[in-house]
């Protein structure tokens, strides 16, 4: 059936139970599992996070990918709502992204929680002034409607009048899930850095930017390692949505560092300070704007070098570096210096041999968070692989590539 | 139905720390918990929302010989708009009509989410299974329920949030929270903000008691005298 149908030509993901990467990733997932069994038996002690820094890598991962959920759908709408056929042979893909890195972001928040058994009194109970609740459900109609999509893509392509529906439901869907997560942070007045009306717009913007360029990554992989060939003028709509959605993220994000450094109220300032060059979380600073903000830049504006797929790949993988170094720019630094930061300063939660009281937040994220978040992303790798290959997306990649003129 | 509140006077704490150990020892907060801090600053409170003058407790602030010294000792709020109250997502963090701020111990999930809104910084998380020392069970030591929930127990499970409950089992047996009856010098008076004749009142009304952070508009249960205001040594 399936396979007679499969003209030999076309490429086939390679048999992925043969593939050393499938393994890799799957021995990646299960020391994420063993981490988090550790983490159950030794709470949330076995992370870096204190009662002064009280959220950490699973926050700011969280809203990563949070983020790269929404681009994929972002792209798939687009070619359908705005008929970009260029972007069309990039649709499915699109929208399994979006499946399984909303399902992934949901997951991240498991091993966050203090008491994961209770996950579920968030439908028992959910209090609505909370935009936890909110996220939650946006969320979950978010995954259900990308899978609900995927399949009438898959099982009932000859559609077209669902589809398109279900496009234009998509779009203005990604971006309210963006600017919900983005509300969790910038209702919060007791946190001045988060509390800033601009908060959804730069969600908005980074969510395009790092979902498209890990559209953009995947798909290269697909033509390096797959066979598949990717049209070149897909490759300019890609570079084109990169470049724009760089532009206004980081207008937006320079925007907030004006009106701060401007306005020099002492608490803003203080987290401005630990950010920029020569403070303490510079690191996010030169990865969110030179390494995945300027160098990005200049590749996709010159069209000498946005001309090679290879090229766009690098600059893709940049942004998401920068992305993800303003998701952790974004967290962190907010909960270093408190509203109230008095000595001898805020009680830990926990015995140390510096005393239990903290008046500047330290944060080093411990090797349980670095393998559960590395197990989450592995899982997230397998799922997209194994949906691939299962939906072939490559057959019909390649065939609605050919409709595409170059 | 009264509404709780407190007065803290400023001007006439010496910075003991009595009703933080008093608070530790009668709600068996482990090592490294402080459900009540006493912080020094300087007398001109708009100070807290900059960074610290000093690191270190006790040191007066200015410059010799000008030099000033006051302390202000910080628990929960017990904010009427509470922030904490707002995001909770289950509904674990729940405000009673007389205006207590508890913690549901078998409701919360343990998102921190409530740590990261309270504009005070006096939620304290249950990173993991509490140290004390000694290892027994002093203070009040027994669960207590209101309206069916378990808002207090002297060994609190890991992952959820804890804080001052403005000690909701003996508020309820007519007794003052623990932390007023200990406090040396008779700096910490506890009333009904409702009745306009209690002594609470009277300091937030006439006396020109303040809410911390105001114009947040959190508006507290918790008022303080500012250190400037002038002492009446009571006889
Ligand atoms: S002080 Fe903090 S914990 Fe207490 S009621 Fe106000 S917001 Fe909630
Ligand atoms: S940690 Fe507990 S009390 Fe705080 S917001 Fe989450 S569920 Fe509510
Ligand atoms: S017990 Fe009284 S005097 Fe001592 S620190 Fe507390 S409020 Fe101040």
């Amino acid at each position: 059936m399936v396979n007679s149908s499969v003209r030999t030509d076309l490429p086939r993901a390679p048999g992925l139970a043969r593939s050393p990467w499938t393994w890799l990733l799957g021995v990646l997932v299960l020391l994420g599992l063993v981490a988090w069994v550790y983490e159950l038996g030794h709470g949330l002690a076995a992370t870096g996070m204190r009662d002064v820094v009280s959220w950490g890598m699973y926050i700011f991962t969280f809203a990563y990918l949070v983020g790269l959920s929404a681009g994929g759908l972002i792209v798939a709408s687009s070619s359908e709502v705005f008929h970009i056929e260029a972007l069309r042979p990039l649709a499915r893909l699109g929208v399994l992204t979006a499946a399984v890195f909303s399902a992934a972001a949901g997951l991240m928040i498991i091993p966050d929680l203090g008491q994961p058994i209770r996950v579920l009194n968030l439908f028992i109970f959910p209090n609505w002034t909370s935009p936890l609740v909110w996220d939650v459900t946006i969320i979950t109609i978010y995954f259900l409607f990308s899978v609900l999509e995927l399949w009438v893509m898959v099982r009932r392509p000859e559609k077209k009048k669902t589809l398109t529906t279900l496009a234009f439901i998509g779009l203005p869907l990604a971006v309210l899930l963006h600017s919900i997560t983005a509300i969790i942070f910038g209702l919060q007045m007791s946190r001045p850095w988060w509390n800033t009306a601009l908060m959804a717009p730069i969600f908005v913007a980074s969510a395009i930017l790092s979902g498209t360029a890990l559209i953009v990554l995947i798909a290269w992989i697909l033509q390096r390692y797959n066979n598949l060939r990717i049209p070149a003028a897909t490759w300019r709509w890609l570079a084109g949505l990169m470049v724009m959605a760089l532009f206004v993220d980081l207008f937006f994000v320079a925007s907030d560092y004006v009106t701060i450094a401007w306005d020099n109220i002492p608490k803003d300032r203080q987290v401005l300070d630990l950010i920029l060059p020569g403070g303490p979380y510079q690191l996010t600073f030169w990865f969110e704007w030179v390494l995945g903000g300027v160098i990005p830049f200049v590749i996709l504006a010159s069209s000498k070098l946005r001309a090679k797929a290879s090229n766009l790949a690098l600059a893709a993988a940049l942004i998401l570096m920068g992305v993800y170094a303003f998701r952790i720019e974004l967290v962190i630094p907010a909960f270093v210096n408190p509203l109230i930061q008095l000595p001898p300063g805020t009680s830990l939660g926990a015995v140390s041999t510096s005393g239990s009281f903290q008046l500047v937040g330290h944060y080093s994220p411990t090797w349980v968070e670095y393998l559960i978040t590395v197990g989450l992303f592995a899982l997230t790798a397998l799922a997209i692989a194994i949906g691939y290959r299962r939906l072939h997306l490559g057959r019909t990649i390649q065939e609605a590539a050919e409709h595409v003129a170059d | 139905m009264a509404r709780w509140g407190m007065v803290i006077d400023q001007s006439k704490c010496v910075g003991c720390w009595t009703c933080a150990v008093g608070c530790k020892a009668i709600n068996d907060e482990p090592l490294g918990y402080w459900w009540n801090r006493v912080l020094t600053t300087e007398p001109d409170s708009s100070a807290q929302v900059a960074a610290p003058a000093t690191p270190a407790v006790d040191v007066p602030h200015g410059t010799y010989p000008n030099l000033e010294l006051a302390y202000l000792p910080l628990a929960c709020q017990h904010c009427n708009d509470a922030p904490c109250e707002k995001v909770c997502p289950v509904g674990a963090t729940f405000r009673r009509d007389d205006g207590l701020i508890l913690i549901d111990y078998e409701r919360c999930i343990g998102c921190r989410y409530c740590v990261a809104a309270c504009p005070y910084g006096v939620r304290i998380f249950n990173w993991g299974p509490a140290k004390r020392e000694p290892d027994f069970v002093i203070g009040y030591g027994e669960e207590y329920r209101t309206g069916g929930r378990l808002v207090f127990e002297p060994v609190r499970p890991v992952g959820i949030v804890e804080k001052c409950t403005l000690c909701v089992e003996r508020v309820d047996a007519n007794e003052q929270p623990f932390c007023v009856d200990v406090c040396p010098v008779g700096a910490r008076v506890f009333g009904d903000l409702d009745d306009p004749k209690s002594e609470v009142s009277v300091l937030v009304n006439d006396e020109g008691a303040e809410q911390l952070l105001a114009e947040l508009g959190t508006n507290p249960n918790v008022y303080y005298l500012p250190s400037s205001h002038p002492s009446k040594v009571s006889d």
